[in-house]
């Protein structure tokens, strides 16, 4: 199994694509995070943002504000990754070559999970580093205290951010094994992730109950209530205190550990053309 | 009183009929037996038996859509079959204990197009569980040395099937299953190809090659022409033209595909 891992690292390591997932992750968290806050500070007390006042940027709140995006626009570069991990592999026909060969899928299948795993808590790591430099310039410019949040927080953070980002990684897992390839679950993932979860909060629940209380069931809904708990800035695409921050952990949870299942249920069931 | 050392009478005829057929399937690579495969309710692989004996090259020939490729899933184990047996090495195809010792290439390179041919496999020799030391001889063997650190979506198209070719030639296996592994090659890759085929059948390898070109052909030491899904013939070269009376595959192949239809 080390050995498995180790070869699946070094594997996705040496992919272009994943590094461009991160580069882009990283500019677009410090921009909405970040970069258009601070340039909308001057003098706005009001109107759509200045939710995300100078508090929101500074060193205290930094964890809050750089995991506010893994609802949204993280989660889809996550189920991208989850998608490019697994999906690759049908789309060059190596799983033939591999399984043709190799003692079992199952073993194959736990070094993807491992490696997407160590994957979205790279790109967690990072974004959280970048957000504290970024919240750490924002405090010097504007003579504002360095308060950094306990390492308690930190840690919380960095969990729930995990948690989120795997959970929408292993859903890209899924979706490529369910239909064997990548353009299609990349297409599906994102209509759901940038559309349908949308509809769904500001078109469908309004109007019907039973859609209101599925919300509280619902993958996007429950990763917006937990880091709207972590301090994420309310208005916040996908960001809203639906549930509580318990509550929010054991569905996202119970998402993370369905797709992985169904996804190795379906690699071992199933034939790979 | 029992007996329980030579048996006294001399064995049956059929007795000696089985153990001289168990011991050609023993000698044989391969052994397929009444073999159907149905793909999207049509057969596409009818009631086919041949065997393939150690340490040689088989051709397998014939057009395209004629079964070659199903009949290899099938040797290899990664096909579902509707009827018949086959075994290789003595062991029913598929066994867990036979994918080490299988080496299969597919007709569209497999491999990773944004790594270089070394990463590549590296990448496999350790998931197969093969000594990083086979990385650098099967790039030789292919020839790929000058091109080891280029990455493979870079790789012309016959350098990529050459380096879908080396992951088969990962850990020295013993049958190698090639699927038209000279497709797209000049004359001269091709004839280094087939070299290189001669020298691991020479090593004690096993190998079944397929290929639509009929010049190939002359360089196996068996034939298998497949047509429709059917076995037109197992026979070498020579026997194919001498029993057909042709001078060269092509028409001895021509004349097999006259003769069925005449029946």
């Amino acid at each position: 199994m080390p050995t498995d891992i180790r070869a699946e690292i070094i594997k996705q390591i040496r992919r272009p694509a994943h590094w461009l997932l991160l580069a882009v992750a990283l500019v677009l968290t410090l921009t909405f995070a970040y970069l258009i806050p601070y340039l909308g500070l001057s003098g706005r007390t009001e109107g759509p943002g200045s939710a995300r006042g100078l508090d929101a940027m500074l060193p205290a709140e930094f964890v809050g504000s750089t995991v506010a995006g893994t609802p949204v626009f993280l989660g889809a570069l996550a189920v991208i990754f989850g998608v490019l991990v697994a999906g690759s592999e049908y789309g060059w026909q190596t799983w033939k070559t591999v399984f043709t060969q190799a003692p079992s899928r199952p073993r194959v299948f736990a070094a993807k999970v491992v490696v997407t795993a160590a994957g979205t808590l790279l790109l967690v790591v990072t974004l959280l580093a970048a957000g504290a430099a970024a919240s750490a310039a924002v405090a010097g410019l504007q003579d504002a205290p360095l308060d950094w949040p306990s390492p308690g927080e930190l840690l919380t953070g960095a969990a729930a951010g995990w948690l989120i980002t795997t959970m929408w990684a292993m859903l890209g897992v899924f979706l490529s094994v369910a239909l064997r390839g990548v353009a299609l679950p990349i297409g599906l993932g994102l209509v759901w992730l940038l559309a349908v979860q949308n509809l769904l909060s500001a078109v469908a629940a309004p109007l019907l109950d039973w859609i209101a209380d599925l919300q509280r069931a619902l993958p996007g809904p429950n990763a917006g209530s937990l880091v709207a708990a972590l301090g994420a800035p309310e208005g916040a695409p996908g960001v809203s205190a639906l549930t509580g921050a318990g509550h929010a952990t054991l569905v996202l949870a119970a998402y993370l550990v369905g797709f992985t299942l169904l996804s190795g249920w379906l690699l071992h069931r199933r034939d790979i053309t | 009183m029992p007996h329980w050392g030579t048996p006294r009478h001399p064995v049956p005829l059929t007795a000696k009929l089985n153990a001289r057929r168990i011991k050609r399937m023993v000698n044989s690579a391969v052994s397929v037996e009444g073999l159907r495969v149905v793909r999207g309710g049509r057969e596409v692989v009818r009631d086919v038996s041949c065997r393939i004996a150690a340490g040689t090259v088989t051709g397998l020939l014939g057009p395209s859509g004629c079964g070659k490729t199903t009949l290899m899933r099938a040797i290899v184990g990664v096909q579902i079959v509707a009827g018949g047996t086959v075994t290789v090495f003595g062991r029913p195809a598929g066994s867990p204990a036979l994918r080490r010792t299988i080496g299969y290439a597919t007709q569209n390179p497999a491999i990773y197009p944004d790594l270089t041919v070394r990463e590549a496999l590296r990448y496999f020799a350790s998931v197969l569980r093969f000594p990083p030391s086979d990385v650098d001889r099967v790039i030789a063997e292919v020839d790929l040395a000058d091109h080891a650190g280029a990455l493979i979506g870079r790789l012309s198209g016959g350098q990529r099937s050459r380096a879908n070719l080396a992951v088969a030639l990962l850990g020295t296996p013993e049958l190698l299953i090639l699927d038209e592994p000279t497709v797209g090659l000049d004359p001269v890759l091709r004839d280094e190809l087939w070299a290189l085929f001669g020298r691991l059948a020479a090593r004690g390898a096993t190998l079944l090659v397929s290929s639509h070109v009929m010049d190939e052909a002359a360089r196996c030491d068996r034939l298998l022409l497949m047509r429709e899904g059917r076995l037109l013939t197992d026979d070498t070269p020579g026997g194919l033209r001498e029993r057909t009376g042709a001078d060269d595959l092509e028409r001895a192949f021509l004349h097999l595909i006259t003769e069925e239809a005449a029946r």
